[in-house]
């Protein structure tokens, strides 16, 4: 009885689902995470008739085939890069994108990484790196001297200094955008990397051309819409339930077709 | 004399199709833009002696989907576009072109309009959709066409076939094999993704329903072997 295995491919596909709500959920206060969704799709169909067979010698055509689907499977969990809501931390190293775009770390293998989370921190040598230590591309070094330093929308650093009363230009901080978003490869720690999918990265001065603006002292929270969550979560959990149903149900079956004798 | 046992064992193998069907509508009730499935059953006739009266047996005889619209979930994706009504998005796969309800695109690394299994959307002249990298919004109208930072770019097609000419091929596409027609006032709706159209209610009762008749014909073949078998003790003690 195939109805076991395709209730089978159900449950699979529903337990999936509860993976990917519990992983958002458990997500709902990283800085910049972004809400991952389950998509499904049918499995192959068995063609048992072929809709427009000949269904006897006087040519007349089936209106209807008979086709068996065999049941589901994860087609995609698919990342929505929505903007979160930006929070007010006053740190001067925290910056928000408003918009779409990705700053650009540097892994220690050389490789570089992308992310969305802002939570920069300033080594000892003045290099700006994220909270996992990586450094933010553009080799931007904060004189040790410097009382304080000013990140504008459009990227431009300044640097001011006691003593003088107009900023010095430091540097300038980039953004990357993909033409496929979707398609990069989430390395956790809030990093992303390129793939064949998501494109080669394109960086530019943000603001301009369709990147979005850096708002310094803001950080962006998660994007995970909780209610939406657990209203997935409840869902997943009776589709699973009704899978099971299916299960018991071809197993009765089969146990009456082995009482006959 | 074997005749019962055959119409009732016709009954039950067409039951055990109808059980995979409904295992196949439960296992699909998350599957954006599925589309419920029923099975036909048709009496077979079977030609026997002139003198007899001739029996009937069931028998699958085809297969139905339902088009009734899925219900419409909010994501606020802006590549999610459901159909509000009858048509079919126009894909290309390797194999030739297909159908779709499934309306959870993205794009491709060349910026072109992409189902979740790598394939084109297809525009309502029959051609990709490239989505320029720069765009920052993307906005879909009712009407399918697409428009990124207010310049048109092209415009989604929606299109039509006879039912009775489709089939399914999984992964959420179906072939057409006769003619499709576009539709001259598709409605979309962006930023929302059509749900399965399983009803879970009517799938259980269905379940319940095919269960019971399966049992009902174990106990009809159950009852006709104890009939013959005492008909054949009755006959030996003679």
């Amino acid at each position: 009885m195939q109805a076991l295995r395709i209730a089978a491919t159900g449950m699979d596909a529903q337990q999936k689902r509860v993976e990917v709500v519990s992983n958002n959920i458990a997500n709902m206060s990283t800085t910049a995470y972004d809400t991952r969704r389950a998509e499904f799709a049918d499995l192959h169909y068995q063609q048992l008739r072929t809709p427009g067979a000949i269904s006897s010698s006087t040519g007349l055509i089936a209106p209807a085939g008979i086709e068996l689907g065999l049941g589901v499977r994860t087609s995609a969990i698919s990342v929505s890069h929505a903007q979160g809501s930006l929070r007010q931390t006053g740190g001067d190293l925290d910056l928000a994108i408003e918009g779409r775009g990705w700053f650009e770390v540097t892994l220690p293998s050389g490789d570089p990484a992308f992310t969305r989370d802002g939570t920069f921190k300033k080594t000892g040598e003045g290099l700006i790196v994220n909270s996992e230590g990586y450094p933010l591309a553009g080799d931007l070094t904060i004189p040790q001297d410097a009382r304080s330093i000013t990140i504008n929308a459009n990227g431009e650093v300044f640097a001011y200094f006691d003593g003088e009363t107009e900023g010095q230009q430091i540097g300038e901080l980039q953004l990357t955008i993909f033409v496929n978003e979707k398609g990069l490869e989430a390395l956790g720690g809030n990093l992303f990397r390129e793939t064949q999918a998501s494109g080669a990265p394109i960086p530019g001065e943000p603001g301009l051309d369709g990147r979005g603006a850096i708002r310094q002292g803001f950080l962006e929270e998660s994007s995970v819409d909780v209610v939406a969550q657990i209203a997935d979560l409840i869902e997943a959990q009776r589709g699973y339930e009704l899978n099971s149903k299916v299960i018991s149900a071809a197993d009765q079956m089969l146990g009456s077709t082995t009482q006959i004798r | 004399m074997n005749n019962t046992v055959y119409v009732a064992l016709s009954k039950q193998a067409g039951l055990a199709k109808e059980l995979n069907s409904v295992a196949n509508n439960i296992a699909n009730v998350s599957t954006a833009g599925y589309r419920r499935e029923g099975m036909l059953f048709s009496e077979y006739v079977r030609a026997l002696e002139p003198q007899d009266r001739s029996i009937s047996q069931a028998n699958i005889g085809g297969h139905y989907f339902d088009a009734t619209p899925g219900a419409l979930t909010q994501t606020g994706g802006q590549f999610d576009v459901a159909i509000e009504g009858e048509g079919y998005f126009q894909v290309e796969t390797p194999f030739g072109e297909r159908l779709t309800r499934h309306g959870g695109f993205m794009v491709d690394a060349e910026g072109q309009l992409i189902t979740s299994d790598g394939h084109r959307v297809l525009g309502d002249g029959g051609s990709p959709i490239a989505i320029p990298a720069e765009a920052t919004s993307i906005t879909i109208a009712q009407d399918g066409s697409i428009a990124a930072d207010g310049a048109p770019i092209g415009r989604i097609g929606l299109v039509t076939a006879d039912p009775t000419t489709l089939a399914r091929e999984g992964a959420n596409l179906l072939r057409a094999d006769g003619e499709t027609t576009q539709i001259e006032n598709p409605k979309l709706r962006q930023g929302f993704i059509e749900e399965s159209n399983v009803n879970a209610v009517l799938e259980v009762s269905r379940l319940i329903e095919v269960q019971r008749a399966y049992e009902m014909g174990q106990q009809l073949l159950k009852d006709e072997d104890e009939r013959i078998s005492k008909t054949v003790d009755a006959m030996r003690r003679r």
